[in-house]
């Protein structure tokens, strides 16, 4: 059974996405600043604090949900069919008796199988060095996954619909949730890291700003967002033009 | 005698004045510029520059407004309102970063990617020369964004008479202007240049310059919060050079612990960053193989 | 007053011959202000057809709406009688070998083509893609990844993932890029067989005196117009304002000369240095009867008549330089 789930027939075009989006640079780079995590988060453990979940929590929050889960799943998400779109490859996929929604879901499901332990593992590890507790290392693990996900739908759909999606998706990090969202809570409910900020709180018991998504919104917009953005890269790719 | 006239031989020899290396720079530094800004190119390349520079200069238009608008005796009693030319970094520091990330990558990648570089090369420009011309480009380019707004609302303000008195004081402020301005637009720049040396690709350089600012702002906050040395300070990135723009000015950010920290230790860390930046970008331009 | 006249009704476009396979009708695209392809109706049947056209005429826009991959703008394009737009199942009866040279270039070559045959459902994909890298002669245990491979190594990569799932219809934009002169005799044997077989092979190509092999029925694009179609030694009969150039080589070569314009059958005639003369003919088919009647009546002897400009290159020449 294993063996004939490895082999090269069986999810043809998740194994195929899979090895595209993995470079080593990619690899490389992004590993380098899970491990500078971890070296802040032993560095926070091992200062004198009052409190150290609260200091643990806000780390995981600016460090991890703000900056490394989106900028993981974008740098990933974007190439899964953006570099297709762009190299001309996707013709290869595209002229294939194979429904499109399979081609989109195979592109996000390989994203996040690369993202996610460059993204939750070192972040988890950072989280317990930090000395938080339990709560804040699952807060963590749980917060950063719903991130994920929810990311990685945006930017799939986002590298399949514009060229230089790379800069586009910085943008949309940078200045529309690092500085729009950040103006009052209603804007913050258009930040896709509002609603794991929420969750990570709601985990670890602990008060962050910017964090008021009340449950059960804060469990199922993410997701949503997620099935949404690959709905409409689904309808894109059925229209795209191709090669 | 035949009126026959031969009005074109096609190639000829070059026999007009060379201008050596100098001119190479030169044309090199202001194509940069020209490059950077989208000049000459598509309206869509402009798009990212143009953001940047409304997001540098519209503040020092508003406070320039706001010291017109308002009685004098109002300004004095808020004394809050307009910022010193130190706080207003704290305003633009989007600018900056969009400049940095986005706009500085394209004058290297692009040159390895589309092959130029070995164009540049194969003119009196050398590594050294053409690093030099690259340089220069991008700190003038951030200083577009540095130190332009800075001098409008000084400007601004002067015409309004709300400026330095006497001619005196007036040029002891450019000189702080200038040297302000150009320390927030060193680092950068030589960050910028350190990472698009490395990957020819653009984005996954602008990418990368975001994360590592974004990352040294995350790293120096958390290992801050009850840190008993100043030494998270130097690790800010983003904050460092801004600071260091108080101490020119004489002034102290409203950052907790920053009045710890001597502006040696500051200078000593701006400096330790900047040519270590610029140190790795001109031994990967050395080692780099250029083919054509 | 100055009355415009409305401009005449386009011509009806020609009837649908039974065996097209594949129906372009009044068929349009333009990418925003360009206009790629332009008022193009034609159909094609089993065998081979050769799309030329200089750069920039819109054959691989054209090649690009047969396979579906972008929308016409107007018109319609018809495959088995089906868009190949949005029926996916028409992908299973087509291949398609793209311009573009970027590969997966991870993947080994049987890898790249045995993908293609798993995409497409067949039952044994790796034996499938065997055959097809065979059919190429890509050596299917080739380690390289496609990354390593030459231009022409690609170019085959490309052939064997279109022809792997045996479609009925097969596109190949400029096929013979890259390749040495072997491999192209070898790939244009391969169309040949494809045609004979009863496929679709339609071959866009800047390889003139190659494509002249492999198929007589042209399309000729110019400017996004469809300029021609059909034979073109047809299409060549066709051109009468364009006298044809003939060479004869004869021991009497002035007085056939001679005689062939007292007769009218010739319009010029150009002496050459030898036994030669080279004549231009409205009417070929006149001039191939006239010439043994003159040489007759003279008592020359024929060593030679040759059309010079009875070639393909000749016919792109004419509709496409004007």
């Amino acid at each position: 059974m294993t063996v004939a789930a490895l082999a090269p027939t069986r999810l043809p075009i998740y194994r195929l996405l899979l090895r595209s989006q993995v470079s080593r640079a990619r690899v490389l780079a992004l590993l380098a600043i899970g491990i500078v995590g971890i070296v802040v988060g032993f560095a926070i453990g091992a200062g004198d604090r009052i409190d150290e979940l609260r200091a643990g929590a806000r780390f995981i929050n600016t460090f991890g949900l703000s900056l490394l889960v989106p900028v993981t799943a974008l740098v990933f998400s974007a190439a899964a069919l953006g570099d297709p779109s762009e190299d001309g490859t996707l013709v290869y996929l595209w002229l294939r008796p194979v429904r499109r929604s399979r081609i989109v879901i195979a592109a996000a499901a390989s994203s996040f199988t690369v993202a996610w332990p460059l993204v939750v593992i070192p972040l988890a590890v950072a989280a317990w060095a930090t000395g938080g507790g339990s709560a804040l290392v699952t807060a963590t693990v749980v917060a950063s996954t719903l991130a994920l996900v929810a990311y990685t739908g945006i930017f799939c759909a986002l590298g399949l619909r514009v060229k230089r999606s790379l800069v586009w998706g910085l943008l949309y990090i940078f200045i529309w949730e690092g500085f729009v969202a950040t103006a009052n809570d209603t804007a913050g409910r258009l930040a896709v890291r509002t609603y794991s900020r929420s969750v990570l709180t709601e985990i670890a018991d602990v008060t962050l700003r910017f964090s008021a998504i009340s449950s059960p919104y804060r469990w199922i917009v993410p997701p949503l967002v997620a099935v949404v953005a690959l709905a409409y890269a689904t309808r894109r790719l059925r229209r795209q033009d191709v090669a | 005698m035949s009126d026959a006239r031969i009005l074109d031989r096609g190639y000829r020899a070059y026999t007009g004045p060379r201008l050596g290396v100098r001119g190479a720079v030169r044309s090199l530094i202001v194509h940069s510029i020209q490059r950077a800004l989208g000049l000459k190119r598509p309206v869509w390349q402009k798009i990212l520059p143009a953001i940047a520079i409304f997001i540098a200069y519209v503040p020092a238009i508003v406070f320039v407004g706001l010291s017109v608008l308002l009685p004098d005796t109002l300004l004095r009693e808020a004394s809050g309102v307009l910022p010193t030319y130190a706080q207003y970094y704290g305003f633009i520091s989007a600018a900056i970063v969009v400049f940095t990330a986005f706009v500085a990558p394209e004058l290297l990648c692009t040159d390895r990617r589309t092959g130029m570089l070995g164009l540049y090369l194969a003119s009196p420009l050398t590594r050294d020369t053409y690093l030099a011309a690259k340089a220069v480009a991008t700190v003038a380019l951030l200083a577009l964004v540095t130190l332009g707004p800075p001098l409008l609302m000084l400007l601004g303000l002067t015409i309004v008479g709300s400026g330095p008195d006497g001619p005196i004081a007036l040029l002891g402020l450019l000189a702080k202007m200038v040297l302000g301005g150009l320390a927030v637009a060193v680092l950068p720049a030589s960050l910028s240049l350190a990472v698009s040396s490395i990957t020819s690709r653009r984005a996954a350089a602008s990418a990368a310059i975001i994360m590592i600012l974004l990352a040294s702002r995350a790293v120096s906050e958390a290992l801050g919060a009850t840190a008993s040395t100043p030494l998270y300070f130097g690790l800010d990135l983003l904050q460092l050079p801004i600071e260091l723009v108080f101490r020119i000015y004489g002034e102290f950010s409203e950052i907790d612990g920053a009045r710890t920290i001597t502006t040696g230790t500051l200078v000593a860390a701006y400096l330790v960053w900047t040519f270590g930046f610029g140190l790795l970008t001109w031994l990967r331009y050395r080692r780099l193989t250029v083919t054509r | 007053m100055t009355v415009l006249l409305p401009p005449p009704p386009p011509p009806p476009p020609p009837p649908v011959p039974a065996d097209a396979r594949i129906v372009v009708e009044r068929v349009s695209k333009w990418f925003g202000d360009l206009v790629a392809v332009s008022d193009v109706s034609f159909t094609v049947g089993p065998g081979v057809t050769a799309l030329l056209g200089p750069n920039g005429a819109g054959k691989s826009t054209m090649l690009r709406l047969l396979c579906g991959l972008t929308p016409p703008s107007q018109g319609t394009v018809a495959v088995f009688g089906g868009n190949p737009r949005d029926d996916l199942s028409l992908t299973r009866r087509i291949g398609l070998v793209p311009q573009q040279e970027t590969l997966f270039e991870n993947l080994s070559a049987l890898g790249f083509v045995r993908l293609a045959a798993v995409l497409h459902g067949l039952d044994d994909p790796e034996g499938a893609a065997r055959s097809a890298l065979a059919v190429v002669e890509l050596d299917p245990d080739e380690p390289r990844p496609i990354a390593g491979f030459s231009k022409g190594m690609r170019q085959r990569a490309k052939v064997a993932q279109a022809l792997v799932h045996d479609p009925d219809v097969v596109v190949l934009d400029e096929p013979l890029t890259g390749l040495d002169p072997r491999q192209r005799l070898h790939l244009i044997t391969l169309f040949e067989q494809l045609g004979a077989a009863g496929k679709t092979v339609l071959v866009s190509s800047h390889v003139l005196d190659e494509v002249e092999r492999f198929g007589r029925r042209v399309l000729v694009m110019a400017q996004g117009r469809l300029a021609a179609e059909g034979d073109f030694h047809a299409i060549r009969d066709l051109m009468d304002d364009r006298p044809h150039r003939v060479r004869i080589r004869s021991d009497r070569a002035r007085e056939l000369a001679t005689g062939l314009l007292e007769r009218g059958v010739v319009v010029g005639v150009r002496l050459g240095d030898g036994d030669d003369v080279i004549v231009d003919a409205v009417d070929a088919a006149r001039l191939r009867r006239e010439v043994p009647v003159v040489a007759a009546e003279l008592g020359a002897r024929l060593y030679e008549v040759a059309p010079l400009d009875d070639d393909l290159e000749s016919v792109f020449r004419y509709l496409v330089g004007g």
